[in-house]
């Protein structure tokens, strides 16, 4: 079995905990600017736009502290992958 | 240079009469004592604004300040403070606000930013980063905030710059004009956007690409998450998710409590089938939250079809839906949904703009005011012509201008009208009636150090389930198991103190002060009072989370005390500027006149039970029983003696 990120974006409610959760995660501060997922806000639209990047290493934190299931873990049956770890 | 944690480090300190930008450090001991947010503005007001400053003369200084813990992921860590002298009561003014602006600040570089003096022409502050300008607003001045904002958006070329902005309300000096945070949040109550506008000043636009620092990594990241599971553990958590602040429109209407027609009857003929919480997912299908929010109490508002369509808005808030769907009879969510964009366009405070409508109403009702003074009819329920007078008083046009002055300013120019007017020292009280509900909150509106309040005296385990309580004034009742008392953060003293496990009655006096000290210190480090916060996360929980991001270590005592001298210091400030003990007192309203219709039908307010129980608050707080002062052994207590 393997753990994977599923995504929900119509579930997003724009809080960006993952995004501040990823860049104390990796680097060691609170940079919005720097983390591997950004949330995207159009306010006057009510939207958000969830955009990973290709730093992100999988480790699967935002998807632990997401509060509204648009990011969500679930196990998948094939190889287990790599273990990776946060910094 | 120390490293500094939590943090930005700099006060931006701007005079707009001499266009000078300075830039200072606080010192350790400053923040220690006063942490953020309302500690630090309360300080700065305190010291520096002499009493007799006309809150519309440049000689006002208007603070804005973000909690300390904000920038970060701690939850519901996004709230700013703002503060000035307030033009609508002459006292403290102050307003909270969550959404993106403090943090943005905060990866500017900067916790606060003081601004002084007047504009020669209309302005705005521009802030990236290091870069500091006063830039010409000319082709902003007039225009509402939504344009604004979207206007500053597109000529930065940043869909990110996050914008506080004033409307024409503050532009016009509406003494219950807001400053909008984006479009849809507000910094609303006590009239800062009329600071905003007395100084030239449209707008604060602040972009930032810095960051926070954490002191202990680990231990906050514990914390955080102790945090995290606290709140998603409250029985509050999933009401509050699912409805947000709608939650409450049951309980109050079959309580008989709602401000209907202007405080004239406790319940509204149709309030559940059109205006209640079961309506909510009718208009919306998903909630939108501040940074680093789970809760996500805001409704993302979409309005399909009726002479609303069309309409989206953040948000299906109860505040505007009791102040104009009770207060003033509107009697439909749509409606309310499109005040709420009009009050949002303009900047204008919901609650003081609901009560000045309701008053012209009822004035019309009774016909004091005619058609010919307003210029249209104003029947309870308009719609139109509710949209036409709050333009009106944003622009101060016809009796709009009357109206423009607050609720008992504007009582003073209508003859006849000083007994329907629901303020408390000049602000008004519109949410629920205390002549039905004897409570923590509804001692709170005469408590208040903003007035007529309803949002700073909040008990943190307050009871919604049922209203009979035979021993008011006193007491109030405890609805809950009785394990979530047990666990709540507070010395186990004060607990059997305020607490009768047999009764389940709560020492109104003794909790109100408690619950103040404890949203003061949610004020003073950027947490957000929604109810699954405030009865969970409490100052243990709190002081940890400062202490790790920080590295300024404080204990939960340390911190609670730092909220009880952040209110303190407010209500010397109140003194200072000439609050007396008779202005702590509720509207001639409650005490004279009955309920007019519901389960509370026939009840008032008694004065010598009101009275003592003040009194007995003001013993809580170790200040002079009969004036409401503060003693010189509390000011050395909470080492506020300082200052003298």
């Amino acid at each position: 079995m393997a753990t994977e990120i599923i995504v929900r974006p119509w579930q997003c409610i724009g809080c960006s905990t993952c995004a501040l959760t990823c860049s104390l995660a990796h680097h060691g501060v609170f940079d919005t600017g720097r983390a591997n997922i950004r949330i995207c806000r159009d306010e006057f639209a009510g939207t958000f736009e969830l955009r990973f990047s290709s730093t992100c290493n999988g480790c699967k934190q935002c998807a632990r502290v997401c509060p509204s299931g648009a990011l969500q873990l679930v196990d998948v049956p094939g190889k287990k992958e790599r273990e990776v770890s946060s910094r | 240079m120390t490293a500094i944690f939590g943090y930005a480090g700099k006060i931006l300190d701007i005079d707009l009469s001499t266009h000078s930008i300075k830039t200072y450090l606080p010192d350790g001991e400053s923040n220690r004592k006063y942490l953020s947010g309302v500690g630090f503005n309360a300080k700065v007001l305190y010291e520096e604004l002499p009493a007799g400053a006309d809150p519309l003369g440049p000689e006002n200084i208007l603070v804005f300040h973000v909690g300390a813990l904000v920038g970060t992921n701690v939850p519901t860590a996004s709230r700013s403070e703002v503060s000035a002298k307030s033009p609508a009561t002459g006292l403290f003014g102050t307003a909270n606000s969550g959404n993106y602006w403090g943090s943005e600040l905060k990866y500017a570089g900067y916790d606060g930013i003081v601004i002084r003096g007047r504009a020669a022409h209309p302005v705005y502050i521009l802030v990236t980063n290091d870069n500091v300008r006063i830039i010409p607003a000319g082709h902003l001045w007039g225009r509402d905030a939504w344009e604004t904002i979207a206007a500053l958006r597109a000529e930065l070329r940043d869909r990110d710059m996050q914008v506080a902005s004033i409307g024409p309300a503050g532009e016009n000096l509406v003494r219950f004009a807001s400053i909008e945070n984006g479009p849809f949040d507000a910094w609303a109550r006590t009239g800062l956007g009329a600071v905003m506008g007395s100084k030239n000043l449209k707008a604060v636009a602040v972009r930032g690409t810095g960051h926070v620092r954490v002191a202990r990594r680990r231990e906050f990241m514990e914390k955080v998450a102790a945090t995290r599971k606290a709140i998603y553990a409250s029985p509050f958590y999933g009401p509050f998710e699912r409805f947000g602040t709608m939650l409450v429109t049951l309980p109050y209407q079959e309580f008989g409590i709602l401000p209907g027609r202007n405080f004239q009857t406790g319940i509204v003929d149709g309030w559940v089938e059109s205006r209640s919480r079961k309506q909510v997912s009718r208009y919306s299908n998903r909630g939108v939250a501040c940074i680093a929010c789970p809760i996500a109490c805001a409704h993302w508002v979409e309005i399909k079809d009726g002479p609303y369509k069309g309409l989206k808005v953040k948000d299906m808030e109860v505040t505007p839906v009791i102040g104009f769907g009770a207060g003033c009879d509107i009697n439909n969510l749509p409606a309310i949904a499109r005040i709420t964009e009009i009050c949002q366009r303009l900047g204008l405070d919901m609650v003081s703009a609901a009560s000045a409508v309701a008053l012209a109403m009822e004035l019309y009702e009774k016909g004091t005011i005619s058609e010919g003074d307003l210029g249209y009819p104003l029947p309870w329920g308009s719609e139109e012509q509710t949209f036409k007078l709050l333009h009106d008083i944003a622009h101060r046009q016809g009796i709009g201008d009357t109206l423009a002055e607050g609720t008992r300013r504007a009582s003073d120019r209508i003859t006849g009208s000083d007994k329907n007017v629901p303020h408390v020292k000049g602000l008004e009280c519109f949410l629920i009636d205390p002549r039905g509900r004897w409570s923590t909150w509804t001692l709170g509106y005469i408590t208040n150090i903003r007035g007529g309040d309803h949002l700073r005296t909040r008990n943190p385990v307050e009871n919604l389930r049922y209203n009979d309580n035979p021993t008011p004034y006193r007491t109030e009742k405890f609805a809950f198991p009785e394990a979530m008392y047990h666990n709540l953060d507070m010395p186990e003293a004060l607990k059997k103190e305020i607490f009768d496990p047999t009764t389940r009655d709560v020492d109104i006096p003794k909790m109100s002060k408690w619950s103040e000290d404890l949203i003061s210190l949610y004020n003073a480090t950027g947490m957000c009072i929604r109810p699954p916060v405030l009865h969970t996360v409490g100052p243990t929980l709190i002081a940890g989370l400062y202490s790790a991001l920080t590295g300024i270590d404080i204990t939960p005592e340390d911190a609670i005390q730092a909220g009880e001298r952040t209110w303190n210091l407010q209500k010397l400030f109140n003194i200072k500027h000439g609050e007396k003990p008779a202005y702590s007192d509720y509207p001639a309203r409650f005490y004279e006149e009955p309920v007019g219709a519901g389960p509370q039908k026939g009840r008032k307010l008694d004065r010598t039970k009101v009275r003592e129980t003040l009194a007995d608050y003001y013993r809580a707080r170790g200040w002079d029983p009969q004036t409401g002062k503060p003693t010189p052994q509390k000011l050395a207590e909470l080492k506020l003696d300082d200052l003298f």
